[in-house]
């Protein structure tokens, strides 16, 4: 019986050292690589920072495909009403018109998405340019 | 005390592992479940990252990204605390690599050109960043002794005088001015000044070879050439292989294919470029020789 008790001993020491050992390698020391880990693992703020990146680069190069493979990459369960929801947040908080409204609201018209408050921007008062599918 | 019971103990139970045996093999059993578990069970997913946990190729999309938002809206300390997030000492070496890989791509001009101008800005560095100067100077023309290009110098414009010659008549249009008014932003215009086949053994393809010379036949460093084809397009641009000379590009071809080529500043377009057999049977690209001459022509002329 004490034989038993002695073995327990040793090999449970070992257990939880080499336990805590393995975990400690597999989770700091040399964690998993996720080789194609994409943009949504961001944080929310950093997500909204690359889709206006994406909007603004869609206004640059006219590349609709690019603009949505980036905007789908964001990984968002439905991406475009997450557009949608942006650019009309983009809108009522105000943000600056040229640098992050128009390209947003651009992308999202080309995209096929409306809102009653990307109106006054689709009918071109300004820099101009997007017409308004207005009826 | 262990010893002696060993050997008295032949037949007997089974003596016991030592001690040391025991915690190694705990010790390899936990380690390798508690791996197991780490890596494969119920591994580390990152949320709320930063785009500095992207994978590479994500980043150099981001960074590519961060380079047309800022020629977007020329915003460079929003510019910065984009490229802060990537938390990466060596940015102004991946904006080089970068821009470089688009160039060879044949990614679009602007796009190439918003990297370079981002690469230039980090203090990155590339041979072929000279291509895309924030500020693109025509090339100066100086006065040569075996051409009689006139340099467009002040004294070359008439000036307005109290006491004008009766001889000389002024042409009504030319508005005299003591310095002559630099053309804004100069289109070069090109012309073909030679087309010809060349046959190189050891190329491993033929290739449509183009020099973009200057009026005084100095290369030219930085002109877009334009190929196409029936299904395609490529761009690209001089003096990206600086051991060729600065206004040498080229292009691969594929047989069976024909490609047409100019410049996009404004050339004739030569077409019906295909793959030809050489005398000696093997496959012959071209070589395209292009001219500025617009450039040569002096902008203020003298009248008389």
């Amino acid at each position: 019986m004490a034989n038993w008790k002695r073995v327990l001993l040793w090999l449970g020491l070992g257990l939880i050292v080499g336990v805590s050992a393995g975990l400690y390698l597999g989770w700091v020391a040399w964690p998993t690589e996720f080789t194609n880990t994409d943009p949504s693992i961001l944080r929310p703020d950093y997500k909204r920072d690359y889709l206006v990146m994406t909007a603004q680069a869609y206004v640059l190069d006219g590349d609709l495909t690019a603009a949505r493979r980036r905007l789908y990459s964001l990984g968002e369960p439905e991406p475009d009403r997450w557009l949608l929801q942006v650019t009309v947040d983009a809108i009522l908080s105000g943000r600056d018109e040229a640098s992050e409204i128009r390209p947003l609201v651009q992308l999202a018209h080309d995209l096929g998405l409306s809102s009653p408050a990307m109106v006054p921007y689709l009918t071109g008062s300004g820099t101009g340019g997007i017409e308004a599918d207005v009826p | 005390m262990f010893r002696s019971r060993r050997y008295t103990q032949v037949h007997g139970p089974r003596p016991p592992l030592p001690a040391a045996t025991l915690l190694l093999l705990g010790l390899l059993l936990g380690l390798a479940g508690g791996l197991f578990y780490a890596w494969l069970i119920n591994p580390i997913v990152y949320i709320n990252a930063k785009p500095a946990q992207m994978s590479a190729s994500y980043q150099e999309e981001y960074l590519f990204l961060v380079s047309q938002s800022y020629a977007y809206s020329g915003d460079w300390d929003t510019a910065e605390q984009r490229l802060a997030a990537l938390e990466a000492r060596d940015l102004p070496q991946r904006a080089a690599l970068l821009f470089e890989r688009y160039l060879r791509e044949g990614e679009p001009a602007e796009s190439v050109r918003n990297l370079a101008d981002l690469t230039r800005k980090l203090g990155g560095e590339n041979p072929a960043l000279a291509l895309f100067n924030p500020t693109p100077e025509p090339p100066v023309l100086t006065a040569t002794p075996t051409r009689p290009i006139a340099t467009p110098t002040a004294t070359l414009l008439p000036t307005p005088s109290s006491t004008p010659r009766p001889t000389q008549t002024l042409a009504p249009t030319i508005t005299p001015s003591p310095t002559p008014e630099p053309t804004s932003t100069p289109r070069p215009d090109f012309r073909l000044l030679s087309q010809r086949r060349v046959c190189r053994a050891g190329e491993p393809a033929p290739l449509i070879v183009v020099e973009v010379v200057d009026a005084e036949l100095e290369p030219l460093a930085g002109v877009e050439v334009v190929v196409d084809w029936v299904d395609g397009q490529d761009r690209f641009f001089t003096g990206f292989r600086p051991d060729q000379g600065a206004g040498y590009a080229d292009f691969i071809m594929a047989p069976d294919v024909s490609y047409s080529v100019s410049l996009a500043a404004g050339s004739p377009t030569i077409g019906g470029l295909r793959i030809e057999n050489c005398t000696n049977g093997q496959p012959g690209g071209w070589e395209l020789t292009f001219q500025n001459l617009r450039l040569a022509t002096p902008t203020a002329t003298p009248t008389r």
